[in-house]
């Protein structure tokens, strides 16, 4: 009874601080929304992420003879200027290469499409050259992959329907039918609706089946690229954050000695054990609380989808073991609060960036991440990471376990020292 | 059944011994003043039989329960107003009270009802909502006194009570020790103003380099000087360079020098006094002032130390 009377008053005290509550709770969630600000949200529903600018060079023409309506050419145009895209891609007409790379240079367009003469012939007589030409920023890798995809993607469905048309002339002589031009074009166009159709039933997506990203592991499809990027880059602030709220609950210890409460505690009939034991119990409860409360606003202010309630609530238990435990065995080297101010500032945001909690949001090398794992953050991230990319329950056991066998290793080292200087 | 034993307590801090083998005991019903300069040893003597510190070697008994061996039965009938106030300032006067009651074993209607009526004792009733950290000294020193008294301890222990307040303050402190003790609550209360542990004490222990120098009352300690009167000649120049000139003179049992100020300590202030003055004349310093005091606790200290209290 005691030690919850000792944790309901550090509690009291800590949430009665406006600085701490000021870092634990309003920093993290500031800094997400300076980042939805500046993407076009503020607390709206839905966001958008940032627009490519392309630029077109249409060249292509329908030769004679070819059972289409339009050129391939044509088809990729209007790929690019149509409703579908508009949400995510500003396209403009050029009229050559010249013009097009010009455009490049001034940034009036970040990614040139140049569609050759003659590319429906040499395309449908299975010749691969000359190819379509995507022009860009070679650091722009990532949107002119995603330009690269939607071409792929249409020019698969034109060999696709190909292959039907072959397979259905190729069969005609047995059913007695002779399609002719128009016949084949309904086709042609049957299979292509087809096509659409049956990736939008796939990918559970009304427009931008390019854009679909289907988890390899889950039925979890994404939802917007700002959504994907705040939550990823929030669980990384807050897992920061985490930390620190551990390290400043736990000051209070020493916080408490300088006051002299401690040493009044101590002439009190409440054993040492026990009052140790209040302290590090109001650490767990404030770094639980804060946990709780920015996984809620971030849900509900930023639209963030969290992933699985049992595992995310898993991962968010390791978090706190390894938060708290590390506060407690960090300031268990403490002296005076005075020298927690450079555990808590420098310490921690080693740690922190070592464990990639500031690149959450941004794909690293394979080396960094390893590295990152040497760090309690580093698990931290990484059970975020795969629980919100919707990976299943069992994929989230082993860093969640991680996470609680360092914390409690932590937590145990540190409450040693604690016992040898209090107790 | 002692109060308060205190057997063989030690405590040593690297080559300084704080506390060297410390004996005394309180009797149901006393007040002890513990008297004696800064770094006499008090503080960690006060903090071993309030259980703060461990002792090197030694027991504490509180009303028959061991320090060492029953922390918890000797604690829970202690009550401890440390010299620091020791409150919590983001909490108000009641949640501190509260809280502390708590840590006392108070629970419900009781600890409720002891909050209200130590709020009325201490004055602060009208303030009990308000943080600690906008009250002023006085208030902080009071409630510091009220969370030791929620309890009801049978033995109080005030580790210099009265430093750095006002003297309305420090009366009222003083009285509230005077009532609390004729209700039967045992006080041990250190001080180094001699004047307020011969008002308040019905023994007094005069502490010194980590022992116990002198046990009694007050009139026992002063019959140890013999009626010795203390005599302060305040000269024109550093008394040092004069001293050796009147250790000499007939009848002066102790002399010290303490800037500009010579302290002998005679039987017979009439008779030394011309001696005094004749040396002073003979070795060509001027007094400027004479000041005679009826033995006093500064007095005994003097005498058994060679130093005067106000160090």
């Amino acid at each position: 009874m005691k030690i919850i009377d000792i944790v309901i008053k550090d509690l009291t005290r800590s949430f009665r601080n406006a600085g701490f509550i000021g870092m634990a709770v309003l920093a993290p969630l500031m800094l997400i929304w300076l980042v939805y600000f500046a993407f076009g949200g503020l607390f709206g529903r839905t966001s958008s992420g940032p627009m490519i600018k392309v630029g077109v060079v249409n060249a292509d023409t329908l030769p004679p003879g070819i059972t289409r309506d339009r050129s391939l050419g044509d088809a990729l145009h209007d790929l690019f200027f149509n409703a579908g895209t508009e949400s995510w891609i500003k396209s403009g007409e050029y009229e050559d290469e010249p013009s097009v790379r010009a455009a490049l240079e001034r940034e009036d367009i970040e990614i040139g499409i140049i569609i050759p003469q003659d590319f429906t012939e040499n395309f449908l007589a299975g010749k691969g050259e000359p190819p379509i030409q995507i022009i860009g920023d070679p650091e722009q890798l990532a949107t002119a992959r995603a330009v690269q995809n939607l071409i792929i993607g249409m020019l698969e469905g034109v060999v696709g329907s190909q292959i039907a048309i072959q397979t259905f002339t190729t069969h005609n002589p047995e059913n007695d039918m002779q399609p002719d031009t128009a016949q084949i074009q309904v086709l042609a166009e049957g299979y292509n609706s087809w096509q659409v159709e049956i990736q939008r039933e796939l990918f559970q997506r009304a427009d931008n089946t390019a854009l679909v990203m289907v988890t390899p592991h889950s039925s979890k499809t994404a939802g917007s690229m700002m959504e994907e990027i705040l939550g990823i880059l929030m669980a990384g602030q807050m897992a920061f954050f985490a930390f620190f709220s551990g390290a400043f609950s736990m000051m209070s210890i020493l916080r408490e000695e300088e006051e002299g409460t401690l040493g009044r505690l101590f002439t009190t009939p409440v054993g040492r054990s026990t009052i140790l034991a209040g302290k590090f119990g109001a650490v767990y409860l404030i770094v639980l609380f804060q946990g709780l409360v920015l996984i809620m606003i971030a849900h509900y202010a930023f639209d963030i989808i969290w992933g699985n309630p049992l595992e995310v609530l898993m991962v968010l238990i390791g978090q706190v073991a390894v938060a708290a435990g590390l506060g407690v065995l960090l300031i268990s080297f403490v002296e005076t609060s005075r020298q927690g101010g450079p555990v808590l500032g420098g310490v921690l945001t080693v740690l922190g960036m070592l464990g990639g909690l500031f690149t959450s949001g941004f794909s690293m090398p394979e080396a960094f991440n390893r590295l990152a794992l040497i760090t309690p953050q580093g698990w931290v991230i990484k059970a975020w990471k795969i629980v919100m990319n919707g990976q299943p329950l069992h994929e989230v056991v082993v860093p969640v376990s991680v996470l609680i066998a360092i914390g409690m290793v932590m937590f145990v080292s540190g409450a040693v020292r604690f016992r040898k200087r209090f107790v | 059944m002692k109060a308060v034993e205190v057997r063989n307590l030690k405590k040593s801090y690297g080559e300084l011994q704080a506390v060297n083998a410390v004996d005394f005991t309180i009797e149901k019903g006393e007040i002890l003043s513990l008297l004696g300069p800064n770094g006499a040893g008090k503080s960690s003597l006060i903090s071993m039989i309030s259980g703060l510190l461990t002792p090197d070697d030694g027991d504490v008994f509180i009303m028959g329960y061991s320090i060492m061996e029953e922390p918890v039965d000797a604690k829970a009938r202690l009550g401890v107003v440390p010299q620091d106030i020791a409150l919590y300032p983001d909490l108000s006067a009641r949640e501190n009270l509260f809280f502390w009651g708590k840590m006392y074993g108070l629970r419900g209607a009781v600890l409720s009802t002891r909050v209200d009526k130590a709020l009325e004792i201490i004055g602060l009733k009208s303030r009990q909502n308000d943080r600690v950290e906008k009250y002023s000294g006085g208030m902080k020193r009071r409630l510091n006194i009220g969370v030791a008294l929620l309890h009801k301890p049978d033995v109080l222990i005030m580790d210099e009570p009265t430093v750095g307040i006002d003297p309305h303050s420090r009366r009222y402190i003083l009285d509230n020790i005077k009532d609390l003790n004729r209700e039967g609550m045992v006080v041990l209360h250190t001080t180094h103003r001699m004047e307020e542990a011969a008002e308040m004490a019905d023994h007094i222990a005069i502490m010194d380099l980590g022992r116990i120098i002198a046990y009694g009352t007050h009139r026992d300690l002063i019959d140890l000087v013999g009626g010795q009167t203390r005599i302060d000649l305040i000269l024109n120049a550093d008394s040092e360079l004069y001293m050796q000139a009147w250790e000499s003179v007939d009848g002066v049992f102790q002399i010290t020098a303490d800037g500009r100020t010579i302290s002998v300590l005679v039987d017979d202030s009439n008779q030394v006094l011309p001696l005094l003055f004749e040396t002073a004349s003979r070795v060509n310093v001027c007094i400027t002032a004479v000041d005679i005091q009826r033995p006093n606790l500064e007095t005994v200290f003097l005498h058994l130390t060679g130093r005067i209290l106000r160090d």
